[in-house]
């Protein structure tokens, strides 16, 4: 075996060196994990969720951790789409992998509106549409959980863009199939599965919940059988590309999301913890492609046996 | 708990903070710990105060000599210090010492000036680095809630009187410790309009500026709705918060 491994995966019509991607909310804008490595060396970035306007997130305590867990309601806080375009998106000049925008709306117009802002972005390689936040009383989780107003927000992002369409789902719901398959039909090129789970978490001796907001979204270690699970669901449900996400910690989590079908994965939490994580799970893949004599990883992707 | 690293010790300043994880591959606990730096000594030697109270300290008090721990820092801002003009009053509620100790020894070192510090804890017992502060040649005031040593009653009350008794010239404070205790500081400061400085604790997950965990709220008319522990604090002027809501 000479020739590195190729780790280069095709999501919806967007190619990227690995298929390892920074997941939004937990990699700031893209350069704040800069002294730690080159985010250059990832498959691509998804930047904090944006909205047409700022928001400036939920009242303290906004995380908790729960066992092998974190439980956030941040509350999206962001700085808006403009100015992130216009203070933060030429400081990504030099980031040499796709920069990709999570989107936040009130309401299926404000969709349609930051996407026609980022039609006209050139720094920016494709739109990650957020109908999964648990956090915000508006719009977010809201429009994920109904099929019909899903593929509505996806429709309305769609027909304003030409740049590939993602759509993060919640696993907030019944049957994920039925939302994946309802966003596949309105356009979306790519799926990402998944956002955190509803959850909440009691502080006995006050008697009063951890998060201020009562109930937020779990994310970690704690969530990946879940995730995996949900991402096999929807890899057999439709056939656009799935992104897994949900408590990767190492290549070993990602390549079980690889062998069940996932086309990438992202990491998240983990890099609260690591801020290497995801640039030593690139490295772990790659490792374990040559020990393995696998050529290219999309052999792996999958390939999970089960008769 | 201390450890050596040169790198670490030539740019940690008093205030600043570390994120600290015992077992690298550890997700029971999951994420890493935030500790001011209570310490710095001359072998590039940084040293943290900690009381076992959960499942991540309790892993510290496992840990022998020449054991290695995963640190990220200096992390936030750090104290401003005083003018060399500026008499400072330095006020810790029980572990809130932590910071302050840091501080006391780098004004001592650095300016030999006269330095009052007041601390507080529920009793004698835990009481600590009571000595070492004496060392540094710091006028030292203790208060104990149940009077086994020094003043009885809160290191709170202690300042009031402390504050009644200042002649015109203004101390600037320096505080340290749990919420309410915080707050009755900075209220008595405002009060008597002293410059004040406080280092906060935040519930957060990364302590690099990207989770968005540890908001704080800023005061109103402030630029910002919330502030970040982790990266515009930890230490904030205190007319900075909004201390209706804390």
């Amino acid at each position: 075996m000479a020739a590195s491994p190729d780790l280069s995966v095709d999501i919806g019509g967007l190619r990227i060196k690995n298929p390892v991607i920074a997941a939004s909310g937990t990699f700031g804008y893209g350069t704040k994990l800069i002294t730690f490595y080159d985010p250059s060396l990832l498959g691509a970035i998804i930047v904090k969720g944006l909205s047409l306007r700022p928001i400036p997130g939920n009242p303290p305590p906004r995380t908790a951790e729960t066992p092998c867990g974190l439980l956030n309601s941040i509350g999206l806080a962001n700085i808006g789409i403009d100015a992130f375009i216009d203070e933060k998106l030429p400081s990504l000049d030099t980031i040499r992998t796709p920069i990709i925008t999570n989107i936040y709306g009130r309401t299926i117009e404000e969709y349609g509106e930051l996407a026609k802002r980022i039609e006209k972005v050139d720094g920016i390689s494709a739109i990650e549409i957020n109908i999964s936040c648990p956090n915000v009383d508006k719009g977010g989780m809201v429009f994920g959980t109904d099929p019909d107003t899903a593929a509505m927000v996806t429709d309305q992002v769609a027909r304003n863009t030409t740049k590939p369409v993602i759509v993060k789902l919640t696993p907030n719901v019944t049957d994920i199939t039925v939302i994946a398959r309802a966003v596949e039909s309105a356009g979306a090129q790519a799926l990402s599965v998944t956002n955190t789970f509803l959850g909440m978490s009691v502080d006995v001796a006050t008697r009063r919940p951890k998060l201020a907001n009562i109930v937020g979204g779990l994310s970690g270690p704690a969530i990946k059988p879940m995730a995996l699970y949900l991402v096999y669901k929807v890899v057999a449900a439709v056939s656009i590309p799935v992104i897994g996400v949900g408590g990767i910690i190492d290549y070993h989590d990602a390549l079980e999301f690889l062998l069940v079908g996932a086309r990438a994965i992202q990491v998240g939490t983990a890099n609260f913890i690591n801020p290497r994580a995801a640039i030593e799970i690139v490295q772990g893949l790659n490792d374990f492609c040559v020990r393995e004599n696998v050529s290219n990883i999309v052999q792996i992707i999958g390939s999970v046996v089960t008769e | 708990m201390g450890f050596r690293s040169e790198r670490l010790a030539s740019s940690a300043m008093p205030g600043q903070f570390l994120m600290l994880r015992v077992d690298s591959n550890s997700k029971d606990p999951l994420l890493r710990r935030p500790f001011s730096i209570h310490e710095k000594s001359d072998d590039n030697r940084l040293t943290i105060l900690y009381k076992v109270v959960g499942q991540g300290t309790s892993l510290f008090s496992t840990l022998k000599e020449d054991d290695s721990i995963s640190v990220i820092g200096p992390l936030g801002n750090g104290f401003s210090l005083p003018h060399p003009e500026e008499r400072a009053i330095l006020v810790a509620g029980g572990m809130g010492i932590a910071p302050l100790f840091f501080l006391a020894q780098a004004l001592s070192r650095a300016q030999k000036r006269h330095m009052k510090m007041l601390l507080g804890f529920p009793t004698s017992q835990e009481v600590v680095l009571a000595d070492q502060l004496k060392d540094l040649g710091v006028n030292l005031s203790l208060a104990t809630e149940d009077g086994s040593l020094g003043f009885r009653g809160l290191v709170t009350d202690l300042f009031d009187q402390s504050i009644d008794q200042e002649s015109e010239a203004k101390p600037i404070i320096y505080a340290c410790g749990p919420r309410p205790m915080i707050k009755k500081i900075v209220n008595k400061a405002m009060t008597f309009n002293l410059k004040c400085f406080v280092s906060m604790e935040g519930f957060m997950a990364c302590g690099l500026g990207i989770c968005l965990g540890c908001a704080i709220k800023a005061a109103q008319g402030k630029e910002k709705v919330y502030y970040y522990v982790c990266q515009d604090g930890p230490v904030f002027s205190a007319e900075m918060i909004d201390w209706e809501v804390m």
